[in-house]
């Protein structure tokens, strides 16, 4: 039996055997796949997307960027729509992972165009006695105009739409609205989502793109008979994204006890645990999975025990929301300090990056000894931004030494990263 | 049960680099400031600029820095001594292992062969200086296309029907296929040198052109005089691999081999015995393996085709009655070891010298049987010479190195005589 923490943790009000659900999407389309992923470990689902009317599917729906083909994907495109399957077909399926889950969550996730549409979709899904319905006012291709993100970037819509939703939901029946990021700023939206009677919100939906176009085709993927579109961007590339929404409205006042279910680029327990960090209950998951498989949550609750078990913590409440005092405006910075490199020459393997990075893209602040093939710092150039470090390859060879106050400042404790491994 | 696994004589021991695994080793490199891949590269074939435009996904400009930089940057990825030069050189060694440099340039070399690019053209207008190379082999195609670049009429005089020398005749096609042979050639033939095959060149012959260059290699023997040395099955590495790679699958290349020598050309013999179909092949070097120029990846392929060493020995008798059945070994500085073995062929590789050539007559000539060259390659009148014949044997990438040097001062003396 593999080591395991108790990760179970309460999302909106619903007590979760782990934060990890599969996120809504090709991942979570029928009973036989959400089996599989649910005796595989993971926690629940949201449901792949129903709407009110069927759009036909496109082919090819996916994209990578070029040098990403059947490699570790780096982002990933995609210009899917709602689940194809009938709402009679998805009603059983939900109904018997229900039966057959009772301790795992079921979130169906909806798309409405109209009041009428969104009450219809709540009262429809309600029948297969799930725990909750997420509204999709995020989708950012839609087949149509005026669903979806548009939704998503306009709170008044926002909140009169999670405010129907809510009302047409049977009692105990959860309300989770999910967030676009292809806003300038999401605390208005989730606002109005709160304000609309939302159990928590979920951020984030994929981001507008367009990724390497192809150089013959002259267009990006997918590639539909010859044309693409601006459509959702996942995977890793949009983690720091959704930390960011994260991390704001986690910080807004309004905000700071609102349960929000993160979404992400999520692959390994790493990610999870920054998502936890900075306060997120629930982490949905898709493309790790798409690329990878149901297994990936072997290594994440894995990994994620054997971190717990490091640090101490005994649940995820421990630690929870920890990041979120340690990220400050950029105006609260202590300003009155450098730090400056130090050069370990018995490590060093005399490749030079420092010196070209350093001159090209810093402040010409190192010297390269041509004889020996090492770096010296020329200090009175050096500001202490650590680029020589962030291009080096070799492990602990450029670490930060020297702490230098500047003239007329008192000296203080400073905490600073030091281990690079 | 042994690994060993036999492949064809004409088949490549190594599956190539494709696009995504090139791409992948070009970025483990990490694109040194002072490259020292570059710097180790006799022939200045520059590595880490190729290496960094395919990292950068610029495959052309990639072709191009090598095809620019070295005649036969074919060749040289395949048979050059990487672990000594550039890859020897690489900084990633202090992380874990070299760079591929030598299976990069293999992949950039098959992508021009794909693309068909030319990367460098004759110019339109010609000069008149009218240059003679003597020999087909590595030192005289570098000459020649150095040469036919810089709008020069070049002809090679080459005796035998094939041009590319130890490229074509003396070095096992599993590890030099025959086709990247014919791919640099065939580029330096576009660029419109003329070849003469099949014609041992007179002195007449030469008389019409304004200077000639001497690139003809070491193809004679060094065959010890102990006795039985003319038995049948006693061959020289020369001959051995040049009727081999003539006359391929057809040749008998001997059921009991003993190859002399741990030099790349002696395991080259093995290895050529071994894929042919000899079942029992033996290497016998009189020293220790440490002391071995041979290329250790390259031993280290003839060991897993199940060729056997035996050092410390040296032959000093061949024995048969009509053919080779015995040979005779003594211990090179155990004194009082003594081995007989029986063997049906009997492969010396233990160097070659330069044949006496009625044209090389009237040039300065070391003990050796080298030409003795200035370091330019000036010999004498308007002679010039490099490679082998001059350096004594070395690689091909010396011998472009050399070429390439030779050529640059061909060009101020044809400049100089104003032609």
């Amino acid at each position: 039996m593999a080591f395991k923490k108790d990760l179970s943790v309460d999302f909106a009000g619903v007590k979760c055997l782990n934060p990890f659900f599969l996120a809504s999407s090709p991942v979570g389309n029928n009973y036989d796949m959400i089996s599989k992923a649910f005796e595989a470990g993971w926690g629940g689902v949201f449901y792949k997307n129903q709407d009110s009317v069927p759009e036909h599917e496109i082919s090819p729906i996916f994209g990578v960027e070029e040098g990403d083909v059947g490699r570790s994907w780096g982002m990933f495109k995609n210009c899917e729509h709602a689940s194809q399957n009938s709402m009679e077909q998805n009603l059983d399926y939900m109904r018997r992972l229900k039966e057959h889950y009772p301790e795992h969550r079921i979130f169906a996730t909806i798309m409405g165009g109209s009041d009428e549409d969104w009450t219809n979709l709540v009262v429809s899904v309600a029948q297969a006695g799930i725990d909750g319905v997420e509204l999709n006012m995020s989708c950012p291709h839609m087949g149509r105009d005026n669903m979806g993100a548009d939704v998503g970037c306009n709170p008044a819509l926002v909140e009169q739409y999670t405010r129907v939703a809510k009302k047409a939901a049977r009692s105990g029946l959860k309300v989770i609205t999910k967030m676009t990021p292809n806003i300038t700023n999401m605390v208005p939206s989730a606002l109005a989502a709160k304000n609309g009677g939302a159990d928590g919100v979920s951020a984030i939906n994929t981001v507008k793109s367009i990724i390497d176009l192809d150089k013959d085709l002259f267009t990006t993927e997918p590639v539909v008979n010859g044309k693409s579109a601006i459509s959702g961007l996942s995977g890793r590339a949009v983690k720091p994204i959704s930390l960011r929404f994260l991390c704001e409205m986690k910080q807004n006042p309004g905000l700071k006890d609102f349960p929000i279910s993160s979404i992400g680029g999520v692959y390994t327990w790493e990610d999870a645990v920054d998502y936890l960090l900075l306060g997120a209950t629930n982490i949905q998951v898709c493309t790790s999975i798409m690329e990878y498989g149901y297994r990936i949550i072997d290594d994440i609750t894995s990994g994620l025990s054997y971190w717990m078990d490091e640090k101490g913590f005994e649940k995820l409440d421990d630690f929870i929301g920890k990041a979120l005092p340690n990220i400050v405006s950029p105006s609260q910075f202590t300003r009155t300090f450098k730090i400056h490199p130090a050069f370990n020459h018995d490590k060093c393997i005399g490749c030079g990056r420092c010196y070209v990075s350093c001159y090209d893209g810093g402040h010409q602040a190192i010297k390269w000894l041509d004889e020996e093939r090492r770096p010296q710092l020329i200090e009175e150039n050096c500001v202490g931004c650590h680029l020589c470090q962030k291009v080096c390859p070799v492990i602990n060879c450029i670490t930060p030494g020297e702490v230098v106050f500047d003239e007329g400042a008192k000296p203080e404790k400073i905490v600073y990263k030091k281990n690079f491994d | 049960m042994s690994k060993v696994e036999l492949k064809g004589y004409m088949e490549e021991a190594e599956r190539p680099f494709n696009l995504r695994t090139a791409l992948d080793e070009a970025n483990r490199c990490l694109v040194c400031y002072d490259a020292p891949c570059s710097k180790a590269c006799p022939a200045g074939t520059d590595p880490a600029r190729f290496i960094r435009a395919l990292k950068f996904r610029n495959v052309k400009g990639g072709i191009e820095t090598i095809r620019e930089n070295n005649p036969l940057g074919g060749i040289c990825a395949k048979v050059c001594p990487y672990d000594q030069l550039c890859q020897g050189a690489c900084s990633m060694t202090g992380i874990d292992k070299p760079i591929r440099i030598g299976k990069i340039q293999s992949f950039l070399i098959e992508q021009e062969e794909a693309f068909k690019m030319h990367v460098v053209k004759a110019p339109a207008e010609k000069k008149e200086g009218k240059v003679a190379c003597i020999g087909a082999g590595p030192a005289s195609l570098t000459c020649a296309r150095e040469l036919a670049k810089a709008g020069y009429s070049v002809t090679i005089f080459e005796r035998e029907q094939r041009a590319g020398g130890m490229a074509s005749y003396g070095i096992v096609p599993s590890r030099l296929p025959q086709k990247v042979v014919d791919h640099d050639i065939q580029l330096i033939a576009d660029l419109g040198v003329q070849f003469v095959f099949g014609h041992e060149v007179k002195r007449e012959d030469l008389e019409p052109f304004d200077a000639v260059f001497v690139g003809t290699g070491l193809w004679d023997a060094k065959i010890p005089s102990i006795e039985g040395a003319g038995l049948p099955g006693v061959y020289s590495a020369v001959d051995y691999l040049k009727k081999a790679g003539t006359e391929k699958e057809a040749f008998h290349a001997g059921k009991t081999v003993i190859v002399v020598g741990l030099g790349d050309v002696a395991v080259d013999c093995a290895t050529t015995a071994k894929l042919l179909g000899a079942e029992d092949v033996r290497i016998m070097y009189r020293r220790t393996i440490e002391e071995a120029p041979a290329d250790m990846d390259e031993l280290k392929y003839a060991l897993s085709l199940g060729v056997g060493i035996t050092t410390g020995f040296y032959p000093v008798s061949a024995k048969g009655n009509g053919k080779l059945e015995i040979v005779e070994a003594a211990g090179f500085r155990d004194k009082e070891a003594k081995m007989t073995l029986s063997a049906d062929t009997l492969v010396f590789a233990t160097g070659q010298k330069a044949e006496k050539l009625d044209i090389l007559d009237d040039l300065p000539i070391s003990g050796k049987g080298t030409i003795e060259a200035q370091e330019n390659g000036f010999v004498s009148g308007k002679v010039f010479a490099a490679g082998d014949v001059v350096n004594g044997g070395q690689t091909v990438v010396q011998a472009v190195a050399d070429a390439k040097l030779t050529a640059a001062e061909i060009i101020a003396y044809l400049e100089k005589k104003g032609v």
